[in-house]
């Protein structure tokens, strides 16, 4: 790769790792200007970003809010390049489909927007449902976008049997084996996620994406 | 200061933001500006603040920063915004010392400064851990109520209910809460402290419904409700329920807030001014007459010393300049009966008391492990943190220090420890000898660094 398209990725990248979302949409143009592919842009100027922005969130280095700017900087970028991709028949790939929400009865937020934003950080495709979700739209909305991966947070012991009960309903419904089901949240342990079924636990979020990432490869 | 009616009408008609634009394009800029403004930054070495001006431009920071943000209401996506006269007027007028409980347990809370040595309010037990059983439940909280150096409990949460797991929003729930106050009551009699108030309310519950529906079983208004903001800076209805309830039947509120660390709240020095922050929150939109605040890494505990030391500065930061009670609290990484747990409880006990605060203990193994917890813990806590009472920051600083060289690197891997059933004499809900050794080497341990223990 030449000099001055390395330059140009190195841009692009750290407009995303910034959070600056109209600087990524004109480095973006600017890369699809000088010739470079747009998968390329993605693989190198987006994703490698978008990495950066996770490996310093777990060090600390950076938090929640600048995963949120990344993010949203990432979407811009595609915004640009996704039509380009799509016209020219190919595809930008994606690590998989999730749907993710806190269980029925819990307002608390945080843990589950922290594994949302790595997600979509590591090339997954999120639909963030919410707080306070029913077992039956974890059902609907997984059905509606295809997913690959259900992810179920609860903070609270009191609410952790919302996490049991989509289990219980994709099995009632004959549709376990359509998702992998992630449990996570500050009370949830091995424990209770092998005791409800579940596919997967990890206690951070980082572990979160790893899990997700080897789920969705096995199926 | 505000009345109640003020703030709800607030919530209902001021300014609108989605919640995002709230979060990434009011909070957070305006948290990094102030930051940056008062050059806080983080001390990476030390457990202890030791700086006045730090604390107090914390608290100046974040005075600010009420005035800037105002608290986020999650129901009508509209902030309750308030003037720097109205948050100044608001401490001026916040209790200074609520009184709780009933007959031989009736006493003060008053709030503490760093380096005092009044001796702190003792709000200790389970801290939202959860029990299997009514059984377990009935022991543990009379376990709690023969501390001798308890002020008040935090029940633990019941799991279940005749059988069935407690579901939240279902019948249930009401059904839990409403065994668990009747049983606490009971617990603390047999304990010969019927008056010890209770002053987690019910940790059963998660809905306003559930809370107030259970109350109505045995809580007293001499309790004190816990009742809690989302992070941060967001109040729901349910909430503002609880205390429109509390208010009405007289009872008092310690408001609750449990900012993340990597979060919205930022790092360590960031967190610091929003913890800070909360404590006038707390007054106006909780009306509480207590603020705890439990600041927590993404793991749930708080025993390192990055969290540590920010929860010092803001502990530093309210009580040098509110006089209204104040309550530091720690969640411990290690299950009871190891070793590694009674040393992050003491390095909690010592740090949060010299730092001028009263404490909550509870949190015991970051009160994931069903069963894991026991009275021993809290009575531990409730030792150290009697002793602490006169600890000069700087000391309590070197004790930290050299606690947190001893358990810091296994923070990431704790030990799980043992279940109450398996550590007690179930009859006489007293320890087993191994454990009675452990407490008395970790005592003999904290002599050594100079701590007055019993």
């Amino acid at each position: 790769m030449s000099t001055d398209k390395k330059t140009l990725l190195n841009e692009l990248q750290q407009a995303v790792i910034e959070g600056d979302g109209e600087r990524a949409k004109v480095a973006t143009q600017k890369c699809l200007d000088a010739g470079i592919a747009p998968l390329e842009a993605v693989e190198f100027g987006l994703r490698d970003g978008l990495k950066i922005v996770g490996d310093r969130f777990e060090k600390l280095e950076l938090f929640l809010p600048d995963l949120m700017l990344a993010a949203e900087a990432g979407n811009q970028v595609m915004s640009v390049l996704e039509p380009i991709i799509t016209a020219g028949g190919g595809e930008s790939k994606s690590a998989g489909t999730v749907v993710i929400g806190t269980a029925k009865g819990d307002i608390h937020t945080i843990g589950k927007n922290i594994l949302a934003m790595l997600l979509k950080l590591s090339g997954f495709q999120v639909y963030d449902l919410g707080a306070d979700v029913p077992a039956t739209t974890f059902l609907e909305e997984a059905r509606k976008h295809k997913a690959d991966v259900i992810a179920i947070s609860a903070l609270m012991t009191s609410t952790m049997p919302g996490q049991r009960e989509v289990v219980r309903l994709l099995n009632d419904v004959h549709e376990r084996e359509s998702y992998e089901v992630l449990v996570g949240g500050a009370p949830v342990t091995q424990n209770w996620a092998t005791e409800i079924g579940a596919d997967g636990y990890s206690e951070t979020a980082s572990g979160g994406v790893a899990l997700a990432l080897k789920l969705v490869a096995k199926k | 200061m505000l009345d109640f009616f003020e703030i709800i009408r607030r919530a209902m008609n001021g300014p609108y933001y989605p919640e995002k634009d709230y979060d990434l394009k009011v909070v957070v800029p305006k948290l990094r500006q102030i930051v940056k403004k008062y050059d806080i930054r983080f001390d990476s070495k030390e457990p202890v603040n030791l700086s006045d001006k730090l604390a107090d431009d914390v608290f100046a920071a974040a005075l600010e920063l009420c005035e800037e943000v105002g608290c986020y209401c999650s129901d009508t996506s509209r902030v309750i915004k308030f003037t720097r006269e109205e948050l100044l007027e608001a401490l001026r007028d916040a209790p200074s010392a609520p009184v709780f409980g009933e007959g031989a347990d009736r006493r003060a809370m008053v709030g503490r400064k760093p380096d005092s040595d009044i001796k702190p309010w003792c709000f200790v037990g389970a801290g939202g851990a959860t029990c299997s059983n009514t059984d377990v439940y009935v022991r543990l909280v009379e376990g709690y109520g023969r501390i001798p150096l308890a002020n008040s409990v935090t029940c633990p949460n019941l799991k279940t209910i005749n059988g069935m797991e407690t579901v939240a929003g279902s019948p249930l729930e009401i059904l839990a809460c409403i065994r668990a106050i009747e049983l606490g009551r009971a617990a603390l009699r047999r304990a010969q402290r019927p008056g010890l108030p209770i002053m987690n309310s019910i940790s059963t519950a998660v809905t306003d419904a559930a809370k107030i529906a259970g109350s109505e079983f045995g809580l007293r208004d001499s309790d004190c409700w816990l009742v809690g903001f989302a992070a941060e800076f967001k109040v729901s209805f349910q909430r503002l329920n609880e205390v429109a309830y509390i208010l009405a039947r007289g009872g008092q509120l310690i408001g609750e807030s449990g900012p993340i660390l990597g979060g919205y709240a930022g790092g360590p020095e960031s967190m610091a001014v929003v913890t800070t922050a909360y404590h006038m929150f707390s007054i106006l939109v909780l009306r509480a007459s207590v603020h705890l605040t439990f600041p927590l890494g993404m793991r749930g505990w708080n025993t390192n010393q990055q969290l540590m030391w920010s929860q010092s500065l803001s502990t530093q930061a309210i009580n040098r300049n509110s006089h209204m009670p104040h309550m530091w609290y720690t969640y411990c990484a290690a299950g009871p009966m190891t070793e590694m747990n009674l040393q992050e409880i003491a390095s909690g006990m010592i740090v949060g008391v010299a730092s001028g605060g009263n404490i909550e203990f509870g949190g015991v193994g970051a009160a994931r492990n069903v069963d894991h917890l026991s009275p021993v813990e809290p009575r531990f806590a409730t030792e150290v943190a009697n002793a602490a009472a006169g600890v000069t920051r700087a000391e309590a600083n070197d004790m930290a220090k050299r606690l947190l060289a001893k358990y810091e690197s296994q923070l990431l891997d704790p030990p799980k420890g043992t279940p109450f059933q398996e550590s007690h004499d179930w009859g006489s809900i007293t320890p087993c000898q191994q454990y009675v050794d452990l407490v008395g080497k970790v005592k003999d341990e904290l002599r050594g660094y100079g701590l007055k223990l019993p």
